[in-house]
C-alpha cells in the first residue's frame, strides 16, 4: 500500500449526492448520523469530511424532492430526522448511476491507454 | 423540471425561513446527541463525549451557513435584506420619505393621467377591422377645405377608381326621433350600402341594410348600441320594430356593437345614433345640386396599394369628373385626394396632446431631479458610513445595490400613489376636457396605462439612485475618514453636481413659466375680444322641422310666424328671432357670391358665411347696426331682395365706398340668382370662436328664399326647416327655458328642441379648448415652480449646513451678519441666473412648439420673458431666505466648538 492510498480524497461534485441516494436506496430510511457513519465505513475512512458537510447535500436533495425527511425515534429513544428516498429520487439515482458508470468506464479506458 | 422544483422550494423558503432554520437547529442538535451517545458507548465520560462529538461534527455555525447558502437564492436573499434595510432607514426619516414619495406621486401621477389621454385618443386603434387600410376620399376645393364629394361623385368614384377593395359614401344629418318616449333630436348618418362592409364591422343583432334596400329607397335603419340601451332597454327582439324619424316610419334591422362609431366625430357631440340608407333623391342628383360638396366617402385600400398610388388614382378620376361638370359649376377646380381615416380623426388634437405631454414630461423630469437632489444630499451625509463600510471590505456593488433598492422602493411607492392620483384625475378631467376632443369615450385607466406608470417608476427609481451611487463611488476612503466630523471641504467636490441639478430644474421651470405666461396672455386677450354681439340675457334652442309634417314653404312659414308671435307676447321677452347660424359657435353655412360689376372673366370663387334670419334677430342678439337699416316686415317675398352685410364684407367687396345700395348675388356669375341690394351694414361677429379672425358674412330675410335658391316653383321647400330660436329677455335666460319649451309645445307638441342653452354657455363651450390649455399649462407651471422652490431650498440649505464652520470662522474674523446673509442669498440668486439663462435659450428654441396655440401674443414677447425671469429670481431669493437667515444667526462660539 503506497502512502497515496491512505491520503483523504476530495469528493467530486455530485458524488456525495449519488452516495447518499444509493445508501438510502439499499438500506432504507436513515438519519444524517447514520448516513455519515455509513459514508466513513464504505470509504474506509478515506473520505475525510466533517459530518456537518452532509447537510447542504441533504437540503439540496430534499429541494429536488428526491428524498424526504420525517422525525422519528431511534432505537435508543433519541429523536432524529429520518430520510427516505422518494420515487423521483429512485429515478434520479438510476439516471445518475448510469451516467456515473459511463463516465467511470470512459475514464478507465482513457487511463488504460496510457503507457505506464 | 427538478431544477424548477428546487427554485420554487427556494422561493418558498424566502418566506418560511424561520421554520427551516428551527428545523435545522433541531436536526443538528439531534445529530450531536447521537454522536455523543456513540462516543459514550466507546467508554468516554459525558464531557469528553460532548467535546469529541463537536469535533467530529465540525463547526456548527459553518454548517448552518453552508446549509443556508445551499437552500437559498443568494441574490434574492440579499435584495430582500436590502429591502428590509431600506424600509428601516426610510422609516427613520419620515419627513424625507413622505416628501420624496409625494413628489414622485405628483410627477408619475400627472404623467400617467396624460398618458391615458394619449393612449385613449392617439394610440388605441379605431373601432374597425384593419383600420390602417381605411382612407377618406374626396375633392380638395381651393385650400383649407375638408375632403368632400358631391352626391353624384359617390357613384362616379365608386365606379371609376381601382385602388380600393371597397368604398362607400355617407352624409351626416340629424333626425327628429319620435314614437314612444319624448321626441328628441338624434345625430345620424345616411350611408351607401358599401360603408358597413368597407369598415368591416358586423352588427351584434340583426343585419345591416343591403344595396337593394338602398336602391329601392326602403325605410330601414341600423341603430347604435347606446340608442338600443337607452331607448329600447336592450330589447333582444328589437329587429323589425318600428321607429319614427322625422315622423316617417322606418323599421329597425340591426344594432351595431358598442365600440362602433361612424362617422368619427369630435367628442360626444354629434355622434351618430343610427344609420339609414343614403338613397339619393333625384333632386340631390340633379344638375342644380351638383355644386354641393356635403357628402363624404370612406374607402379601404386594396392590398399592396400605397397611399400615394390611391391618391393618384383618385385624382385621375377627379379630372374625368371635372370634364363632365354641368355648366353651372364648370369654373370650379377640384383635386382628388385620400387621407388616412385615423389622421383625419386625431390630426386636430395631435399638437395639443403633444404639447401637454411635453409639459407633463417636464414636470416629471423636475420631480426626478428634485428627488435625485434629496437623495444626493442624504448620500453625502452618509459618506462616512460608506467610507467605513468600504474600508471594512464592503464591495461598491453592495452599496450601489442598496441605493438602487432604496430608489426603487421610493419610486414604486410613489407610482402606487401616483396611479391613485391619476385615476382620480382622469375622472375629474373627463368633465373638464373640451368635449371636442375626439374619442373621449375611450379614455380610461387600463392595463397599458398602469404598465406605463410602472415602467416610469422603474426608470425614475434607477435615475434617482444614480446620483447618490455616483457620490458614493467618488468617496475617497482616506479623506472621508480623516475629515472627522467636519464634512465641509470634502462635500464641495459634489457641489457642482448639486448645482447642475438645480440649475436644470430652474431652466425647466422657466421654460414652463414663459409658456404659461404666453398662454395666460392669450386667454386674457381672447376674453377681451369684442364678440360683436351681446351674449347676456339670450337664450337659444335648436330645432328641426320634419319634412313630413312641414312639406311646403307655407307650412314652415306658418310655424315661424306662430312661434315668434307666441314668444314675443310672453312676459319678459324683449325680442324673439330665428336664425340658421349662431355667432361664435361654429357651423355657419357659407356660399360663393358675385358682386355686381365684377368682370365675369376675372371672377374667382370666394366664400362668405350667411345666416337666414326671421324676426328681430339683430336686436335679440345685440348686434349693432353701423349703417342703413334692419330688415322690416315689408321685405316680403314679393318685394325686391335685400341683404345686410357685416363690416368685413362691406370693406372687402366695396373698398372705400358706401356699401348701402350696392348689389350682389349668390353663386358664380352664371347662376341666374336675383340681385340682392345691401340695405344695412352691421358689426362683425366672430363666426367660429372668439379667437378666430372675423369672416365676411351676410344676412338674408327668411321671407326671401329666392336670394339663395333662385326662383323655383312653389311646391319645393326652400325655406330653412331647421335653425335656432333666439330670445332676449328681461330675466336671466335660465329662467326662460320652461317658457320657451311650453311656447314651442303649444304649436307643435312633437317637436324636439336640442341644445337649449344660454348664449353665454354656448360661447363658453367654444372657449373651452383654450381655457383647458391655459388651465393645464398654468397648473403644470405652478407645480414646476413649487418643485423648483423645494429644489433650490434643499441645495442652499444643505450647503449652509456644510459651511457652518466656514461661516463661523468668517464671523469670528469680523464678518457682519448682513454680509453672511447676502452671501447665501447670492448663492441662490446665482443658481437662478444660470438657470434663467439656459431657460431663456430653451424657451426661444421651443417657441415654435406653442406658437399655434397662441392668440395675438408672440411666443417671443419680451414682456413675458422679463416677468418670468423676475419671478424666477424672486422665487430663488425666497427659497434661499430661510437658509440665509439661519446662516446669519450662526453663533460662532458654538459652531466652532463642534470642530
Amino acid at each position: 500500500m503506497s502512502s497515496g492510498d491512505t491520503e483523504p480524497i476530495q469528493l467530486l461534485q455530485g458524488t456525495l449526492d449519488l452516495i447518499i441516494l444509493r445508501t438510502l436506496a439499499t438500506m432504507g430510511p436513515r438519519h444524517a448520523y447514520q448516513i455519515a457513519t455509513r459514508l466513513q465505513q464504505i470509504s474506509d475512512r478515506l473520505l475525510n469530511l466533517n459530518q456537518g458537510t452532509l447537510y447542504p447535500a441533504l437540503v439540496r436533495l430534499e429541494q429536488h424532492r428526491w428524498i424526504k425527511g420525517t422525525w422519528a425515534q431511534t432505537e435508543n429513544n433519541r429523536e432524529a430526522k429520518f430520510y427516505a428516498i422518494t420515487k423521483s429520487g429512485q429515478k434520479a439515482l438510476n439516471e445518475e448511476t448510469r451516467r456515473w458508470r459511463r463516465m467511470a468506464g470512459l475514464v478507465e479506458r482513457l487511463l488504460g491507454e496510457e503507457p505506464s | 423540471m427538478a431544477h424548477l422544483r428546487r427554485f420554487f422550494s427556494k422561493l418558498l423558503g424566502l418566506f418560511s425561513d424561520n421554520h427551516v432554520e428551527g428545523e435545522l437547529k433541531r436536526e443538528i442538535a439531534s445529530h450531536l446527541v447521537l454522536l455523543e451517545d456513540d462516543f459514550k458507548l466507546k467508554g468516554m465520560s459525558e464531557d469528553e463525549a460532548r467535546i469529541a462529538a463537536k469535533r467530529a461534527y465540525g463547526g456548527v455555525e459553518q454548517a448552518k451557513q453552508l446549509h443556508r447558502d445551499e437552500r437559498s437564492i443568494l441574490w434574492l436573499e440579499q435584495t430582500v435584506q436590502n429591502l428590509r434595510y431600506a424600509v428601516r432607514r426610510l422609516r427613520r426619516s419620515p419627513g424625507f420619505t413622505i416628501t420624496v414619495v409625494l413628489i414622485l406621486a405628483a410627477g408619475i401621477g400627472t404623467t400617467t393621467a396624460m398618458f391615458s389621454l394619449i393612449d385613449g385618443i392617439l394610440l388605441r386603434p379605431l373601432p374597425f377591422s384593419q383600420p390602417d387600410q381605411l382612407v377618406l376620399l374626396g375633392d380638395h376645393l381651393g385650400k383649407g377645405l375638408d375632403l368632400g364629394v358631391t352626391a353624384r361623385e359617390i357613384g362616379e368614384y365608386s365606379d371609376a377608381t381601382g385602388a380600393f377593395s371597397s368604398l362607400g359614401g355617407y352624409a351626416p344629418r340629424t333626425y327628429e326621433l319620435s314614437g314612444g318616449a319624448t321626441p328628441e333630436v338624434v345625430h345620424a348618418a345616411r350611408l351607401t350600402a358599401g360603408v358597413f362592409p368597407t369598415l368591416g364591422v358586423q352588427p351584434i343583432l340583426g343585419r345591416i341594410f343591403t344595396q337593394q334596400e338602398e336602391d329601392a329607397h326602403q325605410p330601414v335603419a341600423v341603430i347604435s348600441y347606446s340608442l338600443w340601451t337607452n331607448r329600447y332597454h336592450r330589447d333582444p327582439r328589437i329587429a323589425g320594430s318600428i321607429i319614427e324619424l322625422d315622423r316617417k316610419v322606418y323599421s329597425i334591422v340591426g344594432v351595431m356593437p358598442r365600440s362602433f362609431e361612424f362617422p368619427l366625430f369630435a367628442g360626444n357631440l354629434g355622434q351618430a345614433q343610427l344609420w339609414v340608407p343614403v338613397s339619393l333623391t333625384p333632386e340631390e342628383l340633379s344638375d342644380e345640386a351638383t355644386g354641393s360638396w356635403g357628402y363624404h366617402m370612406v374607402a379601404r385600400l386594396r392590398d399592396g396599394i400605397s397611399l400615394s398610388q390611391a391618391a393618384q388614382d383618385t385624382d385621375r378620376v377627379a379630372r374625368q369628373i371635372m370634364r363632365n361638370f354641368p355648366a353651372g359649376i364648370s369654373a370650379i377646380q377640384i383635386r382628388g385626394d385620400v387621407m388616412p381615416l385615423r389622421e383625419q380623426t386625431v390630426a386636430s388634437v395631435q399638437p395639443l396632446l403633444r404639447a401637454l405631454f411635453f409639459a407633463v414630461s417636464v414636470v416629471l423630469l423636475i420631480a426626478c431631479v428634485n428627488v435625485a437632489v434629496l437623495l444626493l444630499v442624504r448620500a453625502i451625509q452618509r459618506r462616512r458610513e460608506y467610507a467605513v463600510r468600504l474600508a471594512l471590505g464592503a464591495r461598491f456593488s453592495a452599496i450601489f445595490g442598496e441605493s438602487l433598492v432604496e430608489g426603487l422602493l421610493l419610486s414604486i411607492s410613489g407610482a402606487m400613489l401616483g396611479i391613485l392620483f391619476a385615476a382620480i384625475a382622469i375622472r375629474t378631467a373627463l368633465h373638464l376636457l373640451p368635449q371636442s376632443l375626439p374619442r373621449i369615450d375611450s379614455v380610461s385607466m387600463n392595463a397599458t396605462v398602469a404598465l406605463f406608470a410602472l415602467l416610469l417608476a422603474l426608470a425614475t427609481g434607477i435615475f434617482c439612485s444614480l446620483a447618490p451611487a455616483f457620490a458614493a463611488a467618488q468617496t475617497s476612503l482616506l479623506d472621508s475618514l480623516k475629515e472627522g466630523t467636519s464634512t465641509g471641504s470634502q462635500a464641495k467636490s459634489h457641489a457642482w453636481l448639486r448645482s447642475a441639478l438645480v440649475t436644470s430644474e430652474i431652466t425647466i421651470a422657466l421654460v414652463l413659466l414663459t409658456a404659461s405666461g404666453a398662454f395666460l396672455r392669450s386667454y386674457q386677450k381672447m376674453l377681451a375680444v369684442d364678440p360683436g354681439f351681446r351674449s347676456d340675457h339670450v337664450l337659444v334652442a335648436g330645432y328641426q322641422l320634419p319634412s313630413n309634417q312641414y312639406p311646403t314653404n307655407g307650412s314652415i312659414e306658418i310655424f315661424n310666424r306662430a312661434v315668434i308671435e307666441r314668444l314675443r307676447n310672453e312676459p319678459g321677452v324683449n325680442d324673439a328671432a330665428i336664425t340658421t347660424a349662431l355667432p361664435a359657435s361654429g357651423g355657419s353655412a357659407a356660399s360663393g357670391y358675385t358682386v355686381e360689376g365684377e368682370p365675369v372673366s376675372k371672377w374667382k370663387l370666394k366664400f362668405a358665411n350667411f345666416a337666414i334670419i326671421y324676426g328681430d334677430y339683430f336686436r335679440a342678439m345685440g348686434i349693432p347696426l353701423i349703417e342703413g337699416r334692419y330688415f322690416t316686415p315689408d321685405d316680403g317675398p314679393d318685394s325686391p331682395p335685400v341683404v345686410i352685410v357685416n363690416q368685413s364684407m362691406a370693406k372687402h367687396c366695396w373698398p372705400g365706398q358706401n356699401a348701402i345700395g350696392k348689389r350682389f348675388h349668390a353663386g358664380n356669375p352664371r347662376r341666374p340668382y336675383p340681385w340682392a341690394t345691401v340695405v344695412g351694414v352691421v358689426a362683425d361677429t366672430k363666426p367660429d370662436s372668439l379667437d378666430q379672425p372675423s369672416a365676411d358674412q351676410w344676412y338674408v330675410p327668411t321671407e326671401q328664399p329666392a336670394t339663395l335658391n333662385g326662383s323655383v316653383d312653389g311646391g319645393t321647400r326652400t325655406l330653412p326647416a331647421s335653425g335656432y330660436l333666439t330670445l332676449r329677455s328681461v330675466q336671466p335666460p335660465e329662467q326662460m327655458i320652461h317658457l320657451l319649451r311650453s311656447a314651442v309645445g303649444s304649436i307643435d307638441p312633437l317637436l324636439a328642441l336640442s341644445e337649449v342653452q344660454t348664449m353665454d354657455e354656448a360661447i363658453s363651450k367654444v372657449e373651452a379648448p383654450r381655457r383647458f390649455n391655459t388651465f393645464f399649462i398654468t397648473a403644470f407651471t405652478v407645480g414646476a415652480l413649487v418643485l423648483a422652490i423645494t429644489g433650490i431650498y434643499a441645495v442652499v440649505a444643505f450647503s449652509v449646513t456644510l459651511r457652518t464652520q466656514e461661516i463661523a470662522i468668517r464671523m469670528a474674523l469680523g464678518a457682519q451678519r448682513l454680509h453672511i446673509a447676502r452671501l447665501v442669498l447670492f448663492s441662490g440668486a446665482k443658481l437662478a441666473l444660470f438657470g434663467c439663462t439656459f431657460g431663456v435659450v430653451g424657451s426661444l428654441m421651443l417657441s415654435r412648439l406653442i406658437r399655434s396655440f397662441l392668440f395675438e401674443v408672440s411666443p417671443l414677447d419680451p414682456a413675458i420673458y422679463t416677468v418670468s425671469v423676475l419671478i424666477m429670481i424672486a422665487i430663488a431669493l425666497l427659497a434661499s431666505a430661510l437658509p440665509a437667515n439661519r446662516a446669519a444667526s450662526t453663533r460662532p462660539t458654538e459652531a466652532l466648538r463642534l470642530i
